[in-house]
């Protein structure tokens, strides 16, 4: 290491109270028992998951940003109710995850060549960073709001075409493509 | 009289401290079961949470409870029911007796160490004058007498004092206990001039104390009991065969055995003031006021000693500041790393019991004990003063009230624990060791001495006596003295260090990172 490479730094000065360290852990009590009153005084920062819920408060009381928050994925359906999906492979090959498996078939549409015979996401294998909606190029595959989805199973987590495209039906309303 | 009915008669006539030992345990297990949920809460409330609040009495079998939440109260014993649930894992390499000796061996201790906290004063009756020149009459000798003319089932609270009416009165005092009463005697025979005629008055005051052991080395023992606790963790980090574990138990070793010697030294100043060990008896010189207002408790005397205390029994109960034994960011989980299920739950158990123990000495050294400020002026009873004792009191209910003073006074300083956890970092392990040994066992010293001079001080030259109580005059004495030992650690601390060269005076930074 060269001396251009060092920075010196100067601790900072002590005061009396700071050698003395008693004082300071007693401010350190003073900012924690302040704390204690605040929360006793009803101001926490605490949601009642069940009974309350992020999806039903604003993004300035702490709930969610339907827009960019990342959930369980669902596939998107055009003005005629097709699947939007050209079976590209794109998004499977993003992922890191691996969690994407597509089985492309021969579309029976005239504006495009293919289509999804099967479209499974392991849900339990997402890591959900949205690597497949930034590379989908038709906007088919988008990240929903959804969050607390469970099952029995693990074979149950694994969400075909049918599902994704049912989220799509469930969540359209609240967030448009 | 067969054997059945002696052990039934034993029974009955001990029945008072059985039924004391059995309630005053449950009560501090109890303590420590709700003190796990008050922790939890604390460190809710001090992030800006509010703490666990779900968990009701209904345990998913009883739905009709399943309405009301109780603060999650429930919560302790759902923590309990999943510790003795769990799955006890012993794992292989490790010593089986040991293993399982060490987490039984530190429950054991910190539960016997509750033995001899004064919980709250005693209630008793005061017996004036009792004549036994009947019984001296029938052949029996003075201390046959005596003893005689005592119930069999309560405790002698005061000293027994034998005086006879007839010509010059002769005034002896029997000290307590009974069991020396004959030797005393003897030993007092030929002061003790009993007349061949008139009545001979025996006067007491008997009842019972709200204490399980009433040592008169109740301070002592306390210390004693309580270094054992570190076997256990020593014991524990050894038998786990585990390197994690092993750091961890050397580490709380070293911890508690250097903040030992600090806080036996503090005890020491209280005891060189009140020239007693007994707990109780503590507790009792500090029942009242300075000027009618200020209560006569050690912290406003001697604000200094309560202070290194206060940051000894932290230190021995191996919490935050001073948890290097369990560190759970280097050592996994210190010496209970390798522990599951109830096992684990005893060590818990014993760290929790173990601060109920401790604050209840803190209270009854520094706080008064069971003495309610300003509440006795109110109600006469708390106050006590049957045969001028203030810790005797004739009401039964006043009794009970005391003991809830002194709960809650153990509750403030229990609530300083959990405070002090969440609040402050951890020490490195050399800071923990430079802080007991160059400076809290250094000014510890100094108080003793401190408090030595002031008491000398006090007798030869104000002709004062400490050891029934601090006026005013000697507690401002002594509250001189701890000022004293302030400014003279503050000046040493500066003299010693003149020369030194600061570490960490200058922090390296590479450039390329940081500029």
């Amino acid at each position: 290491m060269k001396d251009s490479d060092v920075l010196l730094v100067d601790p900072p000065k002590l005061s009396m109270g700071d050698k003395f360290y008693l004082p300071q852990v007693a401010k350190g009590l003073g900012t924690t028992l302040k704390h204690m009153f605040r929360v006793a005084r009803g101001d926490h920062k605490v949601i009642q998951y069940p009974e309350e819920r992020r999806e039903d408060k604003t993004v300035e009381e702490g709930g969610i940003n339907h827009a960019t928050y990342r959930g369980v994925h669902r596939l998107n359906k055009d003005e005629e109710g097709r699947v939007k999906c050209v079976a590209c492979f794109m998004c499977s090959t993003a992922c890191p995850a691996r969690c994407i498996h597509i089985e492309a078939g021969e579309s029976p549409w005239e504006d495009r060549e293919k289509y999804p015979v099967k479209f499974d996401i392991d849900e339990l294998r997402c890591i959900y960073c949205g690597m497949c909606e930034e590379a989908c190029p038709v906007d088919a595959i988008e990240l929903t709001s959804l969050y607390d989805i469970v099952g029995l199973s693990r074979s149950e987590m694994i969400f075909d075409k049918e599902k994704l495209l049912r989220i799509y039906d469930e969540t359209v309303e609240r967030e448009p493509m | 009289m067969g054997p059945l009915e002696s052990i039934l008669n034993w029974l009955l006539a001990n029945i008072h401290w059985i039924t004391l030992t059995f309630v005053m345990h449950m009560v501090v297990l109890g303590t420590v079961a709700y003190m796990i949920l008050f922790e939890r809460k604390v460190a809710g409330w001090a992030q800006d949470r509010i703490g666990p609040n779900r968990t009701g009495f209904d345990f998913g079998i009883l739905p009709f409870l399943k309405k009301f939440k109780f603060w999650g109260m429930g919560q302790s014993f759902a923590d309990g029911l999943k510790m003795l649930m769990k799955e006890d894992f012993r794992a292989p390499g490790t010593d089986r007796w040991l293993f399982s000796i060490a987490p039984l061996s530190m429950i054991a201790v910190v539960i016997i160490s509750i033995a001899v906290i004064p919980w709250g004063g005693s209630f008793g009756t005061r017996h004036e004058a009792v004549d036994v020149r009947p019984m001296l009459d029938a052949g029996k000798t003075l201390p046959e007498a005596i003893r005689a003319s005592l119930p069999p089932s309560r405790k002698l609270l005061s000293d027994v004092e034998v005086f006879t009416l007839s010509g010059v009165a002769s005034t002896e005092q029997i000290k307590q206990p009974i069991m020396t009463l004959d030797r005393q005697i003897r030993q007092k025979g030929e002061a003790l001039a009993i007349p061949a005629s008139g009545p001979v008055l025996v006067s007491y005051t008997d009842g019972w104390r709200f204490q399980i052991a009433n040592l008169n080395i109740g301070v002592l023992f306390v210390l004693a009991v309580l270094s054992l606790a570190v076997y256990g963790v020593v014991v524990g980090g050894y038998a786990s065969n585990n390197k994690y574990s092993f750091l961890g138990g050397l580490r709380a070793t070293a911890n508690m055995i250097s903040y030992e010697i600090p806080l036996g030294l503090t005890i020491l100043c209280i005891v060189l003031l009140f020239s007693s060990l007994d707990l109780g008896q503590i507790v009792t010189m500090q029942a009242g006021y300075w000027f009618g207002v200020i209560p006569k408790w050690n912290i406003f005397a001697m604000p200094l000693v309560f202070v290194l205390f206060l940051v000894c029994i932290h230190a021995e109960a191996n919490r935050a500041p001073f948890d290097i034994a369990e560190a759970e960011q280097e050592l996994v989980g210190g010496y209970h790393t390798e522990y599951s299920s109830m096992r684990f739950g005893l060590f818990f158990l014993a760290e929790y019991a173990g601060m109920v123990t401790t604050s209840a000495v803190c209270v009854a050294l520094f706080f008064g004990g069971w003495h309610a400020p300003w509440i006795d002026y109110l109600w006469k009873g708390l106050g006590g003063g049957v045969g001028g004792d203030p810790s005797v009191t004739d009401s039964i209910l006043a009794g009970i009230a005391r003991i809830g003073v002194f709960f809650s006074k153990t509750a403030l300083i229990l609530f300083i624990f959990l405070w002090t956890r969440w609040s402050l970092p951890r020490f490195r392990f050399d800071q923990i060791m430079n802080l007991a040994w160059k400076m809290l066992i250094p000014i510890a010293i100094m108080l003793v001495i401190g408090t030595a001079i002031a008491v000398f001080l006090i007798h030869a030259v104000l002709k004062g006596d400490t050891t029934d109580g601090l006026s005013p005059i000697e507690a401002a004495v002594l509250l001189g003295m701890n000022g004293l030992v302030i400014a003279l650690a503050y000046a040493g601390g500066a003299f010693f260090t003149a020369g030194m060269k600061e570490t960490n005076h200058r922090i390296v930074v590479p450039e390329s990172r940081y500029a």
